[in-house]
Formats: C-alpha cells, structure tokens, sequence
C-alpha cells in the first residue's frame, strides 16, 4: 500500500472541512456570535501547532506509524498505554461520526428512513472500500471526491453571495471578548485537528519525508474555506438564528434563490457532506484495523475489519438523540480530552522525548 | 475464483441498489398536495386554526384547457398546534401535504394580537419548511378569510401574493427576516398587512396596502396611507410609491399639485449619545423624477427646481418624522432597527441597555434630514397643458 502525497493532501482535507463546517459551526456561534471568523482563525492556528507536532514527529522515524513510533520513542510498555489513549479516541469517533452521518441525513432530508437503513449502507460502503485496497483505494477515491467537494462548497458559498450581509458580522470585538472567542475556537479546532492521523498515514507516503508540506497544504485550504463558509454562514442568517440550528450550512443553502428560479440548493451541501463522512470513516476504519493489528500483533490485519465494523454499528445505536451524537461527545470527550491530550499533548510528548533520544543517541554514538 | 468474485460483485451492487431507491421517504409527484399558502388564526375557543392553501393538479400546469374549474382548494383545522391541525387537515387528503413550496404565511389579526410564539415553532421546526416564504398579516379579518379569497389575476391567489411581495409592489418580508426581528433586541419585525376587498365589478380580492407592526411577538396596530408610505420610503422600497404635493394654491385652470416618482433612495442611521442616552439621526437622501405637474410653474428652470426639492424635503421629513413619532408613541416599536445600530456604534452602552430598549425607545430623539434631489423632468420641460400665446 503506497500513497501519494497528493492523495494525503485530499485525505486530511476532507476529513477536516465537510465535518468542521457542517457540526461546529453552532457550538462556535453560541460563544463567539458575530465574531466568529476570530475564532476560526485561533482554530486553524491551534491546528497548524498540531500538524507542526505530528510531522516534525513524522520526521523523527519516517518509515513508522503511530503504533510503532509510541513504542520506539517511549519504550514498550508506556508506548503500548499511549496507544490505548488513541484507541479510545478512534474506536470511538466511528461510532458518532456515523451516527451523526445518519442525524443530518434524518433532520434534513430523509425523515422516514430508518437509521439502519442508513447507516448500513455507509457502513457496508466504507469496509468495502477498507477491505478491497486499504489506504491505498481510500486515498484515490479521495482524490476524486476532493475536487468535487470543494466546488459543492465553492458553488454553495458563490449562490449565497447576494444573501449576504456585512452589517451581521459587526459589532467587531465587542459582543464576545477574548475568552469567549476562544471558547468558540476550540470546537473548530478539535474538528481540523484531524492532521494528528497524519502519523498513521505517513509510513505508507512514497516519499514519507516530504509529506509534511502536503499536510500543512491541507490543513490551510481546509481552515480558510471553513473560515470563509462560517462567516457567510453567520452573515447570511445573523447571530440570533444561527444558534437554534442544528445544521446552519445547509439553511445557508435552502436560502439561495437567484434570478427566481434557482432555489432550494439544498443537495450541494449534502454532497459535500456524504462524501466528507465517507472519506472519514474509511480512514479511521483503516486506522483502526491496521492500528489494533499492528498492536496484538495479527498479521492480517483486514480480519479485524470484520470485528470493527459491526461494533461500530452497534455503538452507533447508543445515543439516543441528536442532543446526545452531537453536544455530549463533543463537549465531554472531545474538546476537553481529545484536543488537549490525543491532538496536542501526546504528539508534542513523542516529539520532545524523540528528539532528546536522538540528540543523546547521537551524542553516546559519537562518544 | 473469478467467477465467484463476479458474482459477488454483482450481489453487492443489487443489494446497495435495493437500498438506494429510499423507499421509505418517496416522494411522487402526483402523490403530492403542494401547498401554497398556509394561514394561522386564532378560533374563538382560544385553539388554533389553520388553513391551507393547495394547488390542485390542473393548477400547476400552466394551460388554460381547464376552463372555468377552479385551480386551488382550501382546507381549515382547528387543533391544539400546528402540528396537530396538519394531521387533521392531512386526513381530508388523498395525497401527502408538502410544505416545501409554500410562499406565503399569512398570519390572522386575532393571532397577532395574541402572540405568536407558538406557530413560529412549528414553522422552524419542520424539516420541509424553508425560510423563503413571505410572511403577512391579515388586517380587520382572518387568515382563513385570505386563504379562501380567490384572485383573478392569477389562477393560485397564493402566487398573486407571492408576486405582490416579490416585485416590492408592498413591503416584503421573508421568514428569517421575521424570525431575525423576534429574536433580536434592537429591531421589531414588520409584515405587509393584507386587507380584503372587492374590484370594481363586485368580485372579492385582496390589497396589500397596510403594514403590520409587531412589538415583540405581538401585533400591535398597523400603518396606512402616508405612514405606510413614509416606511416604505425609509425601506427604499419604492417601487409603487409616488408622492404628490400641493405646490402652490389651486387655481381655476391648476389644482397646483405635483407629483413624484423615487429613482433612488438611500438611508443612513447614525447614532450618538446625548447625555448618556442614545439619539438616533435618521438621514434620507433621495433622487427622484417629476412624474405630473399641473401647475403653471416651469421646472426646466432651476429657481423653481429648488423650491420644489425645498418642498419635498420639508414634506417628506414630516412624512418620515411622524411615523416615527407612531412607532415610538403609538407602538413603542422599534420597527426601523434603530436599536441593532446603537448596538453596532456603541457596543458597550448596549450591553446596559438592550433588555430595556423597548422601554428606551419611546423616549429617543430622532432627528430626520431628507435631501431631495430631483434629476430628471420628465419628456416635456414646460407644464403639459400648452400655455396660451
């Protein structure tokens, strides 16, 4: 299995923007209200730390993956104890992020269809495409669906322009202040931070020394169309109504009515939504699989698709509303655990430690 | 081996094809009930009514084949929500209502006046529901009443509304609109009221020549004739309008009145703080065209020029002062939005202020300046009537 440094570029660009721009945008509004475009700028800053962490600890040993870098750089057994820390984090995320697949498939277009229908056929869709190629067919179907979802989002924004209006974003500052545009930046950043999974990706690169360029590419296109989407988001429908939504993308794009007769655009965003959960499911799939493989040592890693993939659907069963997929997982394990310690804490932790046994190992060496 | 793998193929796709179709949500075209216009009334025993305005079949195609049949048909609930009348109302139909080309929500007096929290829930809630339909305000009579009147223009009364509205012949305000003034401090939301009435042969119809004003959720009175006039001037929504002015005294040959057209219109709201209280100067510049002028006067000359904009100026600022004197007196309404600009200009003083702004309001000085620049005359430079040589 070997991937292009082309394809990890659409692979951390989807993952990242369809989810950001669709889940959090309410959560960021609630705090930061009109000041909004603040917040995503404090987010991408945040996520551009973290890809900073997660490629320079790339570098430190380019032809492993997070499994295999734990253990080398912190030893075997507290290798194997961060591991366990971002399985939680994968074998969780699948579960929701289907879950919440199925909720805006639900709210916004298809009431009557029951869950499994729905998450059936994705789950079927994303261990398909794990099983028959690994990264390697995820990674090319990305690469087809990258472009496509970037001119849905581009089109989207392009037929609310008329809609928009500035006056909504003002008063600058005033409303929010420094700590709620923080608050508001978090949930953003916890949804960009996806370049952290560069670190299970990078080994299967042709060339894993050059991928980091790709993936700061990647995390930058990804935040500023967020960044544009959310602010054309807020001054398009203002700060009162924003927040009562469960999806303000997609009322955006139910507003858009040009010339009188190109209404109800609500499709664009779907696409841009289906195909972003597809690519990230699939990669966290593989992730998973290859990762707990690699961890209980089974050769074969596939087998353990066919143990992930029902757990995830029944997990995906567990949360009882929309309140409980999105507002608790987010606001309990996400943002104040997932960000802090499985984005940002640990990838710095490998860094710091790998560089300090590189500095001594070549110090004893020269010695 | 490979025959297997085909084989498998095929199973797979058969089943995603079987999965794909969305049995459960289908829709058809002809097992639909496309709703056009809903109304919301308040009945008598204090529930809630609706009324549904469906385009039949033969209405949607544009053909005149049907003759004299009629295009639409109404039905009409009373329930404990909207969703409960919905479900009664779906019971007197063979197909499934769809809400999702809906132009116009027309809102019953007694409703208004009552409030209206309740019926907005249910308008935001329904996954169908967009925010592209207009709201009005029924005047002196019921939604239901409104729904039920047919419009001879246009085969569904629904699309005469949503035309009235769309080509700024009134006011026109969207859902969100409507949904923004509720729920935001500074602004109270405004809808064009509708009255009911009958054309010149006797058949019943319906103007949309008031305004609606809203104090928080409530209807609170209306604006008419030059009221109605001045706020649509200040929304530059100036389409229809026209404003004639008693220029100099009648005479036997004159009645001495001109009249005006509005080319452009642009509006500015400046706030300051007076004394720790926010005062609103409210400037209104405007281009217009002289569209009748039966005076003897000449406007090719500039001397008359200037006492004619000096006129509209003096006229329309009284115009625009006195309804906003309504609004703060009558109303106590902020329904130009004063309040949302206080809270852009002075942030921090708002923040003290905007749980009160419907007490402040009243009490704000506004100051109105109009500039009336008129660019064009018309095709004749002298009056129309020919002058006697």
């Amino acid at each position: 299995m070997k991937i292009t440094g082309m394809q990890v570029f659409w692979l951390i660009t989807l993952m990242s923007m369809g989810m950001t721009l669709v889940m959090t945008l309410t959560p960021s509004v609630t705090s930061a209200k009109q000041d909004i475009w603040m917040s995503v700028i404090v987010a991408s800053c945040i996520t551009l730390l973290i890809t900073f962490f997660t490629t320079q600890t790339s570098l430190l040993h380019p032809d492993q993956n997070l499994v295999q870098l734990s253990r080398t750089i912190l030893g075997k057994w507290l290798g194997s104890v961060v591991m366990l820390v971002y399985f939680i984090q994968w074998f969780t995320i699948l579960p929701i992020v289907l879950r919440q697949f199925n909720d805006v498939i639900h709210i916004m277009i298809l009431p009557q269809t029951p869950k499994w229908a729905i998450m059936l056929i994705m789950l079927s869709l994303i261990t398909y495409s794990t099983y028959s190629g690994g990264i390697e067919s995820i990674a090319r179907c990305s690469e087809i669906l990258g472009p496509i979802v970037i001119i849905m989002v581009l089109l989207t924004l392009l037929a609310s322009v008329n809609n928009v209006d500035l006056h909504l974003l003002l008063p600058v500052y005033a409303d929010s202040g420094l700590s709620a545009i923080f608050k508001g930046s978090l949930a953003p950043a916890s949804y960009l931070g996806h370049s952290v999974e560069y670190l299970m990706l990078a080994p299967f690169l042709i060339k894993p020394r050059k991928g980091g360029k790709y993936a700061f590419a990647a995390v930058i296109t990804a935040s500023s169309l967020v960044l544009l989407a959310m602010t054309m988001a807020i001054a398009t429908m203002g700060v009162p109504i924003t927040p009562k939504m469960w999806y303000p993308f997609f009322e955006m794009s139910r507003k858009i009515s040009l010339f009188g007769f190109i209404e109800n655009l609500d499709p664009l965003p779907i696409v841009v939504w289906v195909a972003s959960v597809f690519v990230k499911l699939a990669v966290y799939l593989f992730i998973t699989s290859y990762g707990t493989a690699q961890y209980l040592n089974i050769k074969n890693w596939r087998i353990m698709i066919w143990f992930i993939a029902p757990i995830v659907l029944i997990f995906a069963f567990i949360p009882q509303n929309v309140t409980e997929a999105i507002s608790n997982y987010l606001f309990n394990y996400w943002i104040p655990i997932a960000l802090p310690v499985n984005m940002l804490g640990l990838p710095l932790l490998l860094l710091i430690v790998g560089k300090i046994r590189q500095v001594s190992g070549r110090s004893a060496q020269k010695g | 081996m490979n025959l297997r793998r085909i084989g498998l193929a095929c199973t797979t796709l058969a089943l995603y094809l079987g999965l794909l179709t969305g049995c459960w949500d289908r829709n058809e075209m002809d097992e639909l009930a496309f709703v056009m216009a809903s109304g919301l009334d308040l009945a008598d025993d204090g529930e809630l009514e609706t009324s549904l305005q469906i385009a039949l079949p033969t209405g949607i195609q544009a053909s005149d084949q049907s003759g004299g049949k009629k295009a639409f048909m109404a039905v009409s609930e009373k329930g404990k929500d909207g969703m409960d009348t919905l479900s009664k109302e779906q019971q007197q139909l063979s197909r499934n209502i769809n809400l999702g080309h809906r132009r116009v929500i027309v809102i019953g007096e007694a409703l208004g006046r009552n409030g209206i929290n309740q019926v907005m829930d249910t308008l935001l809630r329904s996954p169908e529901s967009r925010y592209n339909s207009y709201i009005a305000t029924a005047y002196g009579t019921t939604a239901k009443e409104v729904i039920k009147t047919p419009y001879l223009l246009e085969k569904i009364p629904a699309v005469g509304l949503n035309n009235i509205m769309e080509g700024n012949f009134s006011i026109s305000v969207k859902t969100d609109e409507f949904l923004d003034g509720l729920a935001t401090y500074g602004k109270n939301p405004v809808t064009p009221g509708i009255r009911i009435t009958k054309d010149a042969l006797g058949n019943p119809t319906f103007v949309l020549d008031k305004i609606a004003v809203y104090r928080q959720n409530k209807l609170v009175g209306f604006l008419s004739d030059e009221q109605q006039k001045a706020f649509m001037l200040y929304r530059g929504n100036t389409q229809v309008i026209t404003w004639s002015l008693q220029l100099v005294p009648p005479k036997e040959e004159y009645k001495g009145t001109v009249n005006i057209h509005f080319l452009k219109v642009r509006t500015s709201v400046l706030t300051r703080m007076a004394e720790g209280k926010p005062a609103v100067d409210l400037r209104i510049k405007t281009t217009c065209r002289i569209s009748a002028n039966d005076t003897e006067l000449d406007f090719s000359r500039p001397e008359t020029l200037a006492l004619l904009e000096q006129k509209y100026e003096d006229e329309l600022r009284k115009a625009v002062a006195g309804v906003v004197s309504v609004s703060q007196q009558e109303f106590k309404s902020d329904i130009f939005g004063f309040g949302r600009k206080v809270h852009i200009d002075h942030p921090y003083v708002w923040k003290e202020i905007k749980e009160d702004w419907n007490e402040i309001y009243p009490s704000v000085p506004v100051d109105v300046k109009i500039e009336v620049k008129i660019e064009r005359i018309g095709r004749t430079q002298a009056p129309g009537q020919l002058m006697k040589y």
